[in-house]
């Protein structure tokens, strides 16, 4: 392996590690809210508003009390429930005025959050 | 630290531009940056966490005075005797094990071009970044004999949990059968809209099982039952009927704790237990940074990707203290916290902070020992109107339930946990 490319691999590393962009190539972007920003602005974005939930139904998705849990939900079902509480198809108490404020890929963010706590 | 405080003066003069997005956020010279909070509240508490989790190269000092942390959620439901003070009273016990260095003391002043927090035990402390997160202050010469009776213990607020909280428990304990409870709300903007009309029901659903020929009056200085008006109307009328008087665009100018006479800008009312909630502003401390600086001077204006004053760099304010079209809620504040944590985390690497974050908001009140129910609303932060959208869809339940009984408590458990667990 070439200084070069073991360079640019150790960057790829640290990207995926720490979500910093390295020295190395070009920084990843994302698209939010219609414009085209670093990938670490969508990474943020997710954590926040994914950690908004903790207030409900527990810090990092783990319930001890009557509001389910969300922590280690499978991805898709997350995403089909919001889908579902937004469309009126599925009852709820507060949970169609938060699909309504979210969008699709919200929704998938926020699933892949919690689908990846153990 | 010299170096650091250089490196981020750069950072902060340059605003985000690109050579600095580019600069290497590891560096092994780099100095660890200084994060100072005030109050260990829903906000405060919060983003002290927050910050030490998402990044624990961030040294947090949290500076509090109190012991031991009052929920004012649930405080209602101590007034109105379903729980009691231990339910509500929480350790701080948790902190310092995510690294954050909590100091007992009351921040007293800052000095925001050395960026020096003062505290009342002579301290001084240098932070990189100063989160003020005091809570409300009452202004109680709004109100003539305010003062006087508050210090003779016949005047109560009961709008800081802890101390008035119990206070008033025990003066509606006292009162005999037939008695009169005077609550009285502040016209808008303050904390926990919906906080007097809880009260109401929580203290009608005591008075029905232990005094039922007691009356309570609410002077409100709301145009109506604003926040949830459907739900708890019909809980009155329900549970309660001919219990509560509600008397709107009542505003409260005088009492006299001798008299026990409560005056309005309309009328006198007679009491026997006397709750009144003076107008708040933000607390003290946010006037000696410079950050109270709405067109009143009341509140805490603020940029709402990062909630950095607009006029006084590195000071950014949290909570019920912030001029803003949100609710003051614990659970606003600790979502702020939140926003404020994640920006800051990415600030001090060098990165830009998310200018699009979220902001839901939840709110439940109890109607009886029984039931109650939500409003939630959704806020996105427009970085062009510069301030936070409220998406359709929000709203409250009309009536409350059992179910949302069950939810309220579970949020209680939650957020507890979330902001000091």
């Amino acid at each position: 392996m070439n200084m070069k490319r073991r360079e640019a691999v150790v960057a790829a590393i640290l990207w995926l590690a720490t979500g910093v962009a390295g020295a190395a190539g070009p920084a990843p972007t994302c698209l939010i809210s219609g414009k085209e920003k670093p990938a670490s602005v969508c990474a943020a974005h997710t954590k926040t508003i994914s950690a908004t939930c903790f207030i409900c139904h527990g810090p990092n998705g783990k319930s001890v009390a009557a509001i389910p849990g969300l922590a280690g939900q499978d991805k898709d079902y997350l995403v089909t429930a919001m889908r579902e509480f937004r469309d009126g198809k599925r009852e709820s108490t507060v949970m169609q005025k938060y699909a309504l404020g979210y969008t699709d890929s919200e929704y998938e963010a926020i699933a892949a959050f919690f689908a990846a706590i153990k | 630290m010299t170096l650091h405080r250089r490196d981020f003066l750069k950072i902060a003069g340059a605003g985000l531009a690109a050579s600095l997005l580019a600069k290497p956020a590891f560096s092994a010279t780099r100095s660890k940056p200084h994060v100072v909070v005030v109050g260990a509240g829903f906000g405060g508490a919060t983003c002290a966490k927050y910050l030490r989790l998402w990044d624990p190269n961030i040294q947090v000092t949290l500076i509090e005075p109190n012991d031991k942390f009052y929920s004012c959620p649930m405080s209602n439901w101590v007034i109105g005797g379903l729980r009691n003070m231990d339910d509500l009273t929480k350790s701080y016990e948790h902190l310092p094990g995510y690294g954050i260095k909590m100091v007992k003391d009351t921040a007293i002043g800052v000095d925001a071009d050395w960026r020096v927090v003062t505290t009342r035990r002579g301290k001084k402390i240098a932070y990189d970044r100063l989160v003020l997160a005091p809570g409300i202050e009452f202004m109680t010469d709004l109100v003539e004999g305010y003062a006087e009776g508050e210090a003779a213990g016949k005047v109560l607020h009961a709008w800081k949990a802890g101390p008035q909280t119990l206070a008033l428990r025990k003066q509606l304990e006292a009162m005999p059968d037939g008695g009169v409870f005077v609550i009285a709300s502040p016209p808008p903007p303050g904390r926990c809209v919906s906080g007097p009309y809880e009260r109401a029901s929580l203290v009608a659903h005591y008075f029905k099982q232990h005094k039922p020929r007691s009356k309570i009056i609410m002077l409100d200085g709301h145009i109506d039952v604003v926040s949830k008006g459907p739900m708890f109307k019909a809980a009155w009328k329900q549970f309660y009927p001919g219990m509560i008087e509600h008397r709107p665009n009542n505003q409260v100018v005088k009492v006299d704790h001798k008299t026990m006479v409560v005056t309005s800008e309309f009328e006198d009312v007679k009491a026997d237990v006397i709750n009144i909630v003076p107008k708040q502003r933000a607390g003290d401390i946010c006037a000696q940074a410079g950050v109270r600086a709405d067109s009143a001077g009341v509140w805490c204006p603020v940029n709402g990707a990062t909630f950095e004053s607009p006029t006084v760099p590195f000071v950014h304010v949290l909570g019920d203290s912030v001029a803003t079209n949100m609710p003051k809620s614990a659970h606003v504040s600790n979502n702020q916290a939140k926003i404020c944590a994640a920006a800051l985390v990415e600030l001090f690497n060098g990165r830009e902070p998310d200018p699009y974050p979220v902001i839901g908001s939840t709110s439940y009140s109890a109607t009886s020992d029984h039931t109650a129910g939500p409003i939630a609303v959704v806020m996105r932060h427009d970085p062009e109107k510069g301030t936070y959208v409220r998406q359709p869809g929000g709203g409250a339940s009309p009536e409350g339930d059992e179910i949302n009984f069950e939810y309220n408590k579970a949020w209680f458990e939650h957020i507890w946990a979330d902001t000091l667990g």
